[in-house]
């Protein structure tokens, strides 16, 4: 069978880069055939995927790529690319305007591009989505319609840039459910994953890179090694002092409805706590509620001594990761970034060292001090953000979605430092997620957040 | 491409996950959605025009009138225009307050409420223009005054308002819990205004700049830029004619390789 793709010792090395992204690389998919590119961050899988969608510019590129069945017509693109963050992919403010954008690209006839917004609507299960705008979407929702905006150029190959990343369990399966039609009618995938669990039953074949090269290609998914020391061995939870509690929470959007109902939770010191819920699910607008952004339609939140808190009375009492926490970065060097909180709480520049390095030390970043922030790389910077918000050694420390992006070393990496936390300070940690956690021992206690309600697994 | 299986969406899915933004297009049917989007903006003009050289009363009251006549009939309702003027809304307190400050009460009181409305009333036909076009309409309206590169730039940064709305409020909420003053309280006092420079202002242009970074990617990866002209096609009418999509008058393919 003639490949859909044919990558020849391919390397690429990015202008003014020390190394090469790309080293050598020699790989095959065939109609039909799934093929799964996994590794640990920066080893080159997006970069490979550009390079086969042709979208690698000014750097010093060899060997050769070849797309399409040589001979086969093509009334389309031949290669269509999925970006990971379908939130930024995505251009037009309606549905079916954004599934039409690349076949107007294309000069599509108007007449066929109908057919065709239809035909990929439907092939992701949107097509009665079509005249919403993309605002009214969810996200799983959103991550089908980047697939099906590039299907719309009726495309080959599809090269999909880590898709269930930000998806909850439903939006998962229903995205491989697509992509297992899209698989059975011929089409190849060439996906790039960190968790490849849910692509066992679709992945024909798992490649393996490291710094830039395929290391091995296997029929069976790679295991991921956790290591030995990540579950919280260290002090458990008092059970006495109460960290947060919220009585009867209850909060609606208007047009949304109830997000929150009656809404009870209580944790106690030292607690390490896992709350789970899928997309919508009204996770984040717990955690809005509990520190003081949000006022719930009704109930009562007290959370580190303080009843009704405003976000300005928590200051060194309650750290919060936001999801991207890069988005926070903003100081000159790493050492500013950490110590911002600790100057802002009037500490002595002795105590706001010591802690700044205790931080630094804890998140393996303290031989980055003099680093500037934005320089350094997305698993640095995400160590970085949460050692600017543990320095004040908080007595509650919450974090939303803390994972994304990042592979499964700097998971487990992440976990091992907030057991520590909880070691050295006694610090009641929250991990609020729609995925299971890459160590499903490390929580003291799972929380599931469904239909506004928690209950306890 | 025949049709793959579909996958029904659940009832909870058809629930609409956001309550809005201020100035985003609003997906329903009116004789202000069906307008061309060149008339809209002729139509616009005119009113802005008339908001600029109106001060006399009766004129600004009709203004007021015909602007508020033109957005309900849209088909837009009392939330969304309290959502889309909620800014203009408190430039109005603001202005009418400095007035009365300068030249006391009353005699400050009309000069400030003229002032004030005037400005509301010259963007007021723009964001009834976001609200009822899409951005390929736009864009298909201003293709022999714009090239399609600059249409797309100018009306696709539209689509990142609600966007960059949600990121402006999830840094500054990560922010104030370090302890930076960004509460709207706080940001009354000059003093904070570096906080909200370096706090907020930095991370968010990082974070734009990467945003279109990434938009732009996925505009290149979808063959945008590859041809020197592109084809248009109506969105409006999707799913009239049992689901059945349809080019609409004269927008068909002007354009050939």
């Amino acid at each position: 069978m003639a490949s859909l793709l044919e990558i020849q010792n391919f390397s690429y090395t990015y202008q003014g880069a020390p190394g090469p992204a790309l080293a050598d690389i020699s790989l095959a998919v065939n109609p039909g055939e799934c093929v799964c590119v996994t590794g640990l961050s920066g080893c080159g899988k997006t970069t490979l995927l550009l390079a086969v969608k042709g979208l690698l510019y000014q750097g010093a590129a060899s060997g050769t790529i070849t797309v399409g069945v040589p001979g086969a017509s093509s009334n389309g693109s031949t290669a269509g690319m999925v970006l990971q963050n379908a939130e930024s992919q995505i251009l037009c403010t309606a549905v079916s305007e954004e599934v039409a954008f690349g076949p107007e690209n294309l000069c599509v006839p108007a007449e066929e591009i109908g057919d065709r917004v239809e035909t990929a609507l439907q092939a992701v299960g949107l097509n009665e989505y079509g005249s919403r705008t993309v605002e009214q979407l969810s996200l799983g929702q959103k991550q089908r319609l980047a697939i099906a905006s590039v299907l719309s150029m009726q495309p080959q190959l599809l090269l999909l840039d880590e898709p269930t990343s930000q998806l909850d369990g439903p939006g998962k399966i229903q995205l491989l459910e697509v992509l297992q039609q899209l698989k059975s009618r011929g089409h190849a995938l060439l996906i790039t994953e960190h968790d490849l669990g849910p692509l066992h039953q679709i992945a024909d074949w798992f490649v393996t890179m490291e710094n830039g090269a395929i290391k091995n290609v296997t029929r069976k998914s790679p295991a991921h090694i956790a290591p030995e020391a990540t579950p919280s061995s260290g002090r458990r939870s008092s059970g006495i002092t109460r960290v947060l509690a919220a009585r009867n929470l209850s909060l609606a959007y208007t047009g949304t409805g109830e997000v929150l109902k009656n809404l009870n939770i209580t944790l106690a010191r030292g607690e390490l706590i896992h709350l789970f819920g899928c997309n919508g699910a009204g996770k984040s607008s717990f955690l809005r509620c509990v520190t003081g952004f949000l006022s719930p339609q009704s109930g009562e939140v007290e959370i580190a001594g303080i009843a009704g808190p405003r976000p300005e009375q928590l200051l060194g009492k309650v750290g919060f990761l936001f999801q991207n926490p890069q988005r926070q970065l903003f100081e000159d060097t790493v050492f500013a970034e950490v110590s911002f909180s600790l100057k802002r709480m009037r500490c002595d520049t002795g105590e706001v060292r010591q802690r700044v390095m205790d931080a630094l030390s804890l998140c393996s970043v303290d031989h980055l001090v003099s680093r500037s922030p934005l320089t350094l790389s997305f698993g640095e910077q995400h160590r970085v953000a949460l050692a600017s918000v543990l320095a004040p050694q908080p007595e509650l420390l919450l974090l939303d979605e803390p994972f994304a992006g990042l592979d499964f070393p700097q998971r487990y990496k992440i976990l091992g430092i907030l057991s520590e936390l909880r070691e050295r300070c006694g610090t009641t940690v929250v991990i609020v997620s729609h995925d299971r956690l890459p160590d499903p021992l490390w929580a003291d206690r799972v929380l599931i957040l469904e239909h506004g309600a928690i209950e306890c697994n | 491409m025949a049709p793959l299986n579909v996958i029904k969406p659940s009832a909870s899915q058809n629930q609409p996950r956001v309550n809005g933004y201020a100035f985003q297009y609003r997906a329903v049917d009116s004789p202000v959605h069906r307008m061309g989007a060149g008339w809209k903006l002729l139509l616009g003009t005119a009113l802005c025009a008339a908001a600029i050289g109106g001060t006399n009363p009766f004129l600004l009251a009709a203004l007021l009138i015909v602007n508020a006549g033109y957005y309900f009939l849209a088909r837009l309702s009392v939330a969304e225009l309290a959502r889309d003027l909620w800014f203009f809304l408190i430039q109005m307190a603001v202005v009418i307050v400095l007035y009365m400050m300068r030249y006391g009460v009353p005699e400050g009181i009309w000069p400030g409420v003229r002032t004030s409305l005037r400005i509301l009333l010259f963007f007021l036909p723009g964001i009834i223009l976001l609200r009822t076009t899409r951005i390929s309409q736009m864009m298909y309206s201003m293709r022999r005054i714009l090239p399609y590169r600059l249409a797309f730039l100018v009306f696709t940064s539209l689509r990142f308002i609600p966007f960059f709305a949600r990121e402006v409020r999830e840094i500054a909420m990560a922010q104030r819990l370090r302890g930076a003053h960004l509460a709207p309280r706080e940001l009354l006092n000059p003093r904070n205004w570096q906080d909200l420079m370096n706090c907020l202002l930095l991370p968010l242009i990082i974070r734009a700049l990467k945003t279109a970074d990434e938009a732009a990617l996925s505009a290149e990866a979808r063959a945008f830029g590859s041809y020197p002209k592109r084809s248009y096609w109506n969105s409006a009418n999707y799913q009239n004619s049992s689901g059945k999509t349809a080019a609409v008058n004269d927008m068909e393919i002007k354009e050939t390789l």
